[in-house]
């Protein structure tokens, strides 16, 4: 017995050893060097002296980190529920249709995630240009004839760079929830309609019970990815007011690559990474309780 | 006995070929020229690797302008993995030494390129230099023009008998001209909405301010009520309708070309946009000069793209490819009249004197805009891609178009810079 035990460790060992070396090589350690990092004044490239919290103090205080934890978490609010949202409904749309319809209209909605970022900013850059944007035929319904700088215009930003991220990603969201429907046994369905559930019903007492596990992953995917965000804000704030819509990875790029200072940029990335864990962990836990439910 | 002399003579001809392999150099080079001009720049590196074959090759590679470029040179040449010559703005130069990327170039390297100190302006040079060092060798200047369609102000009136646009200058005279054109779907004016901070510093430069003191930090004095007065101006002529407030860089360019205005104040680099339009017969008859004189002394927003030598960390260049990369930044300097071409104004004295130079239209039209070029200050916020190109977006642009007044613009870029001194 004793003998076989070993050889299990051994095979474990030969199973998940290759797995553990790359992941500490090139997970673990980074993680442990950017914390150790963010405690020195390192430049972008090299080492620096041990400065103890005063990065963390520096950061902390300034102006424009707390602007981009807001704006990051301004962000957050503007994708995550409305995206998922918006992907369950279409989700539900597109499980009614059979066959190729199906297949034609998921292929429909999945295509923009297939886009690199670059070719969504281009294109919709192109489509709300103020002046050539065909989008201005709709915003000078709503704005007495005259055309906005959707970009340019600060209280206009967020929002539409939130649009764009929804129609961007939506097709992986309705991916996941499409699956989910279709683990739902028909079956059920069939039960409530003869009892004359009514379709409301069917779907708060039947459909969203059900498909719940699904929609706090889609939740829980979101806001890791969203609080994250960069790409997009980045390109369509280019040339425009970048410090007043300023998200925390930017705040982490224009540190380390346009200012040269890795130590301060580390600490940002160490108080994002600390963030993501406690908020993504706490949404987990929250929605996997009230599921149980 | 036949087949041994058959071996030898194989590995003779390998051994020959190997050696004439060693004889050429290969000279890695990045820029980051994706315009018009990138393409003139690709002819230029062609025509020198014909002319060079078998002795030194160019081995050219375009990256993305700006912070993508200036950020790989700076970590590849930290690992040793940098080009052996590079294309650098001359106003970025004293970040890049902070930051320890570029190596020094020595008054020997500059005679085995071929070239001396008075071949270009006292300018040019003083900003090749940090702390008497010289760390780049200035290939061009480039500069804020006013393009002009020639038809419309014909139409006016406004040309004289020289064929270039008059009654420009003062502020009076040059409003009153972009009110006068200003129509239904017609403006006075176009220039792009995230550049307008080159337009600010230009009429701060002619209202003769001084935008960074060594002791007394950024915008010293009055210097700030002068940075007020040039965004005010940009703001009115938003304000009165004469410019469109919010345009992107490509809709402006349209908008010239597409006769929505008779003027467009964009840098020197769109010539060769224009003047292919022109060749393709899909333009009207256009002009170039330098920006009239508004307030109270010629000056125009330049900078200089220059050659530098990346400080690639544990490499040892050897002799014979730092003679070639000097070369090759020789040669190109004294074949700058084909640079020229792409609208920049050659930084070689040589060239730019030229009767070649002077028979290129409407290159020579702006040509005099070098004398009273006003370039980034000498610290390390400044250039493309820096803290104080930020700034300048930050606060100038929306100084501009009302989202902030001209005199809170002005005051937050000088207290934003002044701490991060």
């Amino acid at each position: 017995m004793l003998k076989d035990k070993r050889a299990d460790y051994l095979t474990a060992l030969i199973l998940g050893g290759p797995f553990l070396l790359i992941y500490g090589a090139l997970f673990l350690w980074p993680t442990i060097q950017m914390v150790i990092i963010s405690f020195t004044d390192a430049p972008l490239i090299g080492d620096g002296e041990w400065v103890g919290f005063k990065n963390y103090i520096k950061v902390l205080k300034g102006r424009l980190f707390s602007k981009a934890v807001w704006n990051t978490g301004y962000f957050v609010v503007l994708t995550v529920i409305p995206s998922t949202l918006i992907s369950l409904a279409v989700a539900m749309a597109v499980s009614r249709l059979k066959g190729w319809k199906q297949a034609l209209v998921m292929a429909a909605f999945f295509l923009p995630y297939i886009l690199p970022v670059s070719v969504v900013f281009l294109t919709w850059n192109w489509m709300i240009d103020m002046q050539y944007g065909m989008i201005q035929y709709v915003v000078r319904l709503f704005n007495d004839g005259e055309a906005i700088a959707l970009t340019r215009n600060l209280p206009f930003f967020m929002p539409t760079v939130a649009v764009v991220t929804i129609w961007w990603t939506l097709g992986f969201n309705v991916l996941l929830f499409i699956a989910g429907l279709g683990n739902i046994s028909p079956e059920i369905y069939e039960a409530a309609a003869l009892d004359n559930a009514s379709r409301w019903r069917q779907f708060t007492r039947i459909t969203w019970p059900l498909i719940w596990p699904i929609t706090a992953l889609v939740l829980t995917l979101q806001l890791i990815a969203q609080l994250k965000i960069f790409d997009q804000v980045f390109l369509f704030s280019l040339g425009g007011r970048q410090d007043a819509t300023m998200v925390l990875v930017q705040y982490i790029y224009k540190l380390a690559f346009q200012q040269n200072k890795g130590g301060m940029a580390a600490t940002v990335a160490v108080l994002l990474f600390a963030m993501i864990i406690i908020l993504s962990v706490l949404q987990y836990q929250l929605l996997r309780s009230r599921g149980k439910k | 006995m036949k087949s041994l002399f058959r071996l030898a003579l194989v590995s003779s001809t390998v051994l020959a070929m190997s050696v004439n392999a060693f004889a050429q150099e290969t000279v890695v080079w990045w820029d980051f020229l994706g315009g018009g001009d990138g393409v003139r720049m690709k002819a230029l590196i062609e025509e020198f690797n014909t002319e060079h074959e078998g002795d030194i090759q160019i081995d050219g590679t375009t990256l993305e302008w700006g912070s993508p470029f200036y950020s790989k040179l700076q970590t590849s040449a930290a690992v040793g993995q940098g080009p052996d010559v590079a294309t650098y703005h001359l106003s970025r130069i004293p970040l890049a030494v902070s930051s320890g990327t570029l190596a020094e170039i020595t008054d020997a390297d500059l005679q085995t390129a071929g070239l001396a100190d008075s071949d270009y302006s006292a300018a040019a040079i003083s900003a090749s230099k940090v702390d008497g060092a010289r760390y780049a060798i200035p290939f061009d200047v480039h500069a804020y023009i006013l393009y002009y369609n020639r038809e419309l102000l014909g139409e006016a009136g406004m040309l004289g008998d020289d064929g270039l646009p008059t009654g420009l200058d003062g502020l009076e005279n040059f409003e009153a001209a972009l009110a006068k054109f200003t129509n239904g779907d017609m403006f006075g004016i176009s220039f792009p909405t995230p550049d307008r901070f080159r337009l600010v510093y230009s009429y701060f430069g002619q209202m003769g301010g001084t935008m960074y003191d060594p002791k007394d930090g950024f915008f010293p004095g009055d210097n700030v009520d002068k940075l007020t007065t040039a965004t005010a101006t940009i703001a009115r002529w938003s304000e009165n309708g004469w410019t469109p407030t919010q345009i992107e860089y490509a809709a402006s360019l349209a908008m010239f070309v597409s006769k929505k205005t008779p003027f467009h104040i964009n840098g020197n680099w769109e010539v060769p946009t224009f003047t292919d339009l022109k060749s393709k017969g899909e333009l009207f008859e256009w002009g170039a000069i330098q920006l009239p004189v508004l307030f109270d002394q010629p000056a125009s927003w330049s900078d200089s793209h220059a050659f530098v030598i990346p400080q690639n960390a544990g490499v040892e260049q050897t002799a014979e490819k730092r003679a070639a990369v000097l070369k090759v930044i020789g040669w190109m300097n004294q074949h700058s009249l084909a640079w020229a071409d792409a609208g920049h104004l050659p930084a070689f004295n040589e060239v730019r004197e030229s009767e070649g130079f002077a028979a290129l239209k409407p290159q020579s039209d702006y040509a005099s805009l070098a004398a009273t070029a006003i370039f980034d200050p000498r610290t390390i916020l400044a250039g493309p891609a820096a803290p104080l190109g930020d700034a300048w977006t930050n606060y100038i642009v929306p100084g501009t178009t009302g989202e902030l007044t001209p005199e809170e613009a002005a005051t937050e870029m000088r207290d934003d810079l002044n701490d991060q001194l």
